[in-house]
């Protein structure tokens, strides 16, 4: 290598050419090992295929466990002393929630609704807020609203409370901060459904399984920013804190909380956006609520009733972002309110005026929505489907149709990968794995990520994992092609990024499962509609990612190559491109995992696969295979994850 | 160390022990920084080639000094000096690697965590570069935070809180957040901060280092009035060498960690103790520094009754004034006794360098200071 660099001719000096041999380096050792291992791995077992004798069956020991804890939910002492506590506690704290939402009556709750956001965040999300909960009783959800929202408060509060306790764990201890931010990183990158299932393994189908599966799925986002937070608070206060010699727990409640405090809104929100989603999620193992009237309509491909669920649901989303967005907003801001009906004044105004709304509806005995008052949507939604099925599903003149669309990418793009992958010998695409995480990452992740792909196969769902991981790929390349030219165009026109900003807004808060809507309604039900929807849902982040990196390119090196002549295409190419890669490694880790955790949602609407096996176990009681499948889809998340992470090392050296 | 000699104003009054006493202080970064301390054969290297020796980097090495009771004692340095964390190492806010360190007599090492934290309370206030003020506190509650921290009652520290910040000028933005001040603003709360616990010591780690020019020299200005109406002892970090002349009774002038010349701003403008401090002098206006004591020659016997008249601390700068209004020489006059006389000659050997070293101009009444050492 070296007399290479001394005698040939110096094209790439520096750092370039360093990465550049690494990386041979990598390839080439990586060459070695494939050379002596894969001659002797098929002579032994010559198929292509993931050979049987490296599989173990989980499903039968899957089975005997979850027969057992059947079995013995109502006798065995770890059930009644514990999980019976557990699931009681949660039963009977979401009743009292939903008993508390009741009696206020749709009155006293739109109204409260109107007066938080009002105290929060003004008088405008104030009628954002009201006219939102007043939509959901308009159209006929107003008592499933409730529900979700009774397993909301409940699950939220539980996470807000284990969240901060863990994150302040974290935030003042290196230790526990060491093992606790891998752990929570990795939790951030798993797709919601896939922590579905054991819990529905140890509670039974129900409110508790699912008030446990949304705390577990929302708390890490508290936790990590909580930690992040009391971490990142600035040392030369903290030090002046210390030199007026405040005590250890003055300084935790005089400075350090404080000064986290944007932090600490900010996961409260990240929280309550995470818990929506998988509340919504859960109604596949019993949440109820908005959730489960979406989930029925959608399994008879019912699209008005699956509108007049999701409606609600993405209101409550908006309405909810807003609303804590706004409260971390005023806390960065530290202004003056001087208004009159400032801190407990008008708190204590809009508690007496709820009261008052409450108690007038319930003596007018108006304290259920009235169904006069509803508009059942359902029908025309239907019939304007039902026209679409007939006019644009197929034999639109020049463009075809949205069926044919579909049918066309499923034959030309997604069979031939999904089969190209199956071809592939699994040595090999263990190689590919291995040599992509390793390019991008480190020894250590290239490890991780082999370990987790072999997982798959040692599993026994070698060919269903890779069906799943050809949508995702499918989705993914989709994705960063419209992602990318959306973010660049978005970056080069600010017209077009003021236009695009509300819309990603909206699109970013909104829970998982209402993308499947749309695009049953549009593609009916498949694997097409299913990387439809994953594509519709990690484009916004991919956009803003990309949008934002190409921004932030230093202004200096931007200026300096314009004043050197460069045209706009060479000053993309040359200069943002590059200087921003970063920021597209880090679109293109977000997409695969976005991607990841909607495609195998996609099982609820035909999307096959992993996807399916969850629904399918769940459905018909066979909690294993739901669980082998729940595992392979948590290996393969992890898989690429690492695959396109690029370590913070480089990213530190390289920015 | 010889024992500081300190006349005050008030003569009577009896030399008291020095308020910070520091001997043979070190605070080492690194693995193992125990034991370098120890090894006198490392105390010679320069910084690089201790820490490629031992992979330790010693940010005060050795250093020792009194602060008497009243005075502005500067440590001026370049940036890594180590004179942060010297100052830092003075309430334990860097725990010292060795070496000996007393507040009033009382050995601060051996202080036990609520003893310090008593130390830090109610006897060391420190004032810091970037303000280090808490942003969702209004500029009241910012400066009331040391007494809310000893436990006084509201009504209690929100009135003294209201006396500090009227008596540092910033009367009417009590309501105001920090983020609402300009930079001399905030630092005036950090002042007023540290000077609402009434701290037998003041604390300043380049306080006014982040300020623009024109407020920083108000800021200097302000430090002088509080220092000639309460006549608080200050310890007072800076880079900055013209800060330093001017606000310091003595300057510790450090360079890698050790202190290379200690003594009162003439002695470190008039007898630089090595090049670098020569170095860094060069651009001073001696005139300004220097008193007329280094430009003095004796008296001849007509001249001792006749001319115009200085104190013996009054500056060259004043004495040329005088001379070149008269065309005479000016008389030194400490009292009614004539100490000698300047004329041009001397007063241009002073402006020019050439003069001979001054040697202790230390004992002029009215300015409290101890006997000027050359510590390297």
């Amino acid at each position: 290598m070296a007399t290479a660099t001394a005698s040939g001719p110096v094209r790439d000096t520096g750092i370039g050419a360093l990465l550049r041999h690494r990386a041979v380096a990598k390839l080439l050792l990586l060459a070695l090992a494939a050379a002596v291992l894969v001659p002797i791995v098929s002579a032994k077992w010559a198929s292509g295929a993931w050979p049987h004798a490296l599989t173990v069956d989980l499903t039968e020991p899957l089975g005997r466990t979850s027969d057992w804890i059947i079995d013995n939910r109502d006798s065995h002492p770890l059930f009644t002393y514990f999980f019976g506590h557990v699931s009681n506690a949660i039963v009977l704290s979401v009743r009292g929630v939903y008993l508390v939402l009741l009696a206020a009556g749709w009155a006293g709750v739109t109204v409260a609704a109107g007066l938080i956001a009002w105290r929060v965040a003004g008088v405008r999300l104030a009628v954002t807020a009201s006219a939102a909960f007043a939509a959901c009783g308009l159209l006929g959800m107003w008592v499933p609203t409730m529900q979700t929202l009774a397993l909301m408060v409940v699950a939220v509060l539980a996470s807000i409370v284990i969240g901060a306790l863990l994150g302040l764990a974290g935030g003042l201890n290196d230790r526990v901060f060491r093992i606790l931010r891998p752990v929570l990183d990795t939790m951030q990158v798993l797709p919601a459904y896939a922590y579905l299932l054991p819990f529905a393994l140890i509670f039974g189908m129900g409110v508790p399984a699912a008030v446990i599966a949304t705390v577990v799925y929302a708390a890490p986002p508290m936790a990590r920013l909580t930690a992040l937070g009391l971490r990142g608070a600035d040392g030369g206060v903290l030090e002046a804190v210390t030199s007026l010699g405040a005590t250890g727990r003055q300084r935790l409640f005089s400075a350090r909380l404080p000064l986290a405090a944007k932090q600490l809104l900010l996961g409260v929100n990240q929280t309550i956006m995470m818990a929506l989603s998988m509340a919504v999620i859960a109604s596949v193992i019993g949440a109820g609520g908005l959730g489960d009237r979406v989930y029925q309509a959608l399994s008879t491909v019912d699209v008005g009733q699956a509108l007049a669920g999701g409606i609600p649901i993405v209101l409550l989303a908006v309405v909810l972002d807003r609303v804590t967005a706004a409260a971390g907003e005023k806390a960065g801001a530290h202004g003056q309110d001087t208004s009159a009906l400032r801190g407990w004044r008008g708190w204590s105004v809009a508690a007496a005026v709820t009261v008052a709304a409450a108690l007038a509806a319930r003596f007018a005995d108006r304290l259920e929505w009235p169904t006069d008052w509803v508009v059942n949507i359902a029908p025309s939604v239907n019939t304007a489907k039902e026209w679409m099925v007939d006019h644009l599903y197929t034999g639109v003149p020049v463009v075809g149709g949205t069926a044919d669309w579909a049918s066309h990418f499923t034959t030309w793009v997604l069979n031939p990968v999904r089969d190209g992958l199956q071809g592939l010998p699994w040595w090999a695409a263990l190689l590919i794995v291995a040599a992509l995480a390793w390019l991008i990452g480190t020894w250590q992740t290239a490890l991780t990520a082999v370990a987790a792909m072999a997982a798959i196969g040692v599993f026994g769902v070698w060919d269903k994992s890779l069906d799943t991981l050809a949508q995702v790929l499918a989705g993914v390349a989709v994705t960063l092609v419209l992602g990318f030219a959306i973010g660049i165009a978005a970056a080069r026109s600010t017209r077009f990024e003021r236009l695009l900003r509300p819309v990603l807004d909206v699109f970013q808060t909104l829970p998982q499962f209402v993308y499947l809507i749309p695009v049953v309604a549009l593609f009916g039900i498949g694997r097409a509609p299913a990387v439809a929807a994953a594509v519709v849902y990690a484009l916004p982040a991919v956009v803003r990612i990309t949008t934002q990196g190409l921004r932030e390119v230093d202004a200096a090196a931007m200026e300096s190559s314009r004043s050197l002549g460069a045209t706009s295409w060479q000053l993309l190419r040359k200069v943002q491109l590059p200087l921003a890669r970063p920021a597209l490694l880090l679109a293109l880790n977000q997409g695969v995992v976005l991607v990841l955790a909607v495609v195998v949602i996609g099982g609820l609407v035909g999307g096959g696969a992993l996807g399916y096996d969850v629904v399918f176990g769940i459905a018909q009681g066979d909690l294993a295979t739901g669980l082998v499948a729940g595992v392979a889809i948590v290996c393969l998340g992890l898989m690429l994850d690492r695959v396109t992470q690029p370590t913070e090392r480089r990213v530190k050296k390289g920015a | 160390m010889s024992e500081a000699l300190v006349t005050t104003k008030d003569e009577t009054v009896a030399p008291e022990g020095p308020v910070f006493a520091v001997e043979n202080l070190w605070k080492v970064f690194g693995p193992k920084a125990e034991r370098i301390p120890d090894d006198t054969a490392l105390h010679d290297l320069s910084p690089a080639e201790l820490r490629e020796r031992t992979g330790c980097t010693a940010a005060v090495r050795d250093v020792s000094f009194e602060v008497n009771k009243g005075e502005v004692f500067v440590v001026m340095g370049l940036s890594g000096s180590g004179k942060s964390t010297l100052v830092r190492c003075l309430t334990r806010l860097i725990e010292p690697t060795s070496g000996r360190l007393a507040i009033d007599g009382e050995d601060v090492l051996a202080m036990d965590k609520a003893r310090l934290r008593e130390l830090r309370r109610r006897r060391a206030a420190m004032v810091f570069q970037h303000f280090g003020l808490l942003p969702h506190r209004s500029v009241l509650d910012n400066v009331a935070y040391g007494l809310e921290i000893q436990g006084v009652g509201k009504a209690e520290r929100r009135e003294k809180a209201l006396q500090v910040i009227a008596k540092v000028g910033l009367d009417g933005l009590e309501q105001r957040k920090p983020g609402q001040l300009s930079g001399g603003q905030q630092q005036r709360v950090g002042l007023a901060r540290a000077l609402a616990v009434d701290p037998e010591v003041l604390l300043f780690d380049e306080p006014f280092s982040a300020l623009d020019p024109l407020i920083r020299r108000d800021m200097q200005e302000e430090v002088v009035r509080l220092h000639r109406e309460e006549g608080r002892t200050m310890v007072f970090i800076t880079h900055d060498l013209s800060e330093a002349l001017k606000l310091g009774d003595r300057i510790a002038l450090m360079r890698d960690g050790r202190v290379v010349q200690l003594g009162t701003p003439e002695e470190i403008v008039g007898s630089p103790a090595d090049d670098y401090v020569r170095d860094f002098v060069r651009d001073v206006a001696r005139a300004d520094v220097m008193s007329v004591r280094s430009a003095m020659r004796p008296a001849g016997s007509e001249e001792e009754s006749r001319g115009a008249a200085l104190p013996p601390h009054a500056k060259v700068s004043e004495a040329i004034e005088a001379v070149a209004r008269s065309g005479f020489p000016v008389r030194v006059m400490d009292g009614k006794r004539c100490l000698g006389v300047v004329d041009h000659a001397g007063l241009l050997a002073v402006v020019a360098g050439t003069g001979a070293p001054v040697e202790a101009a230390a004992e002029a009444p009215g300015e409290p200071s101890g006997k000027g050492e050359v510590v390297a």
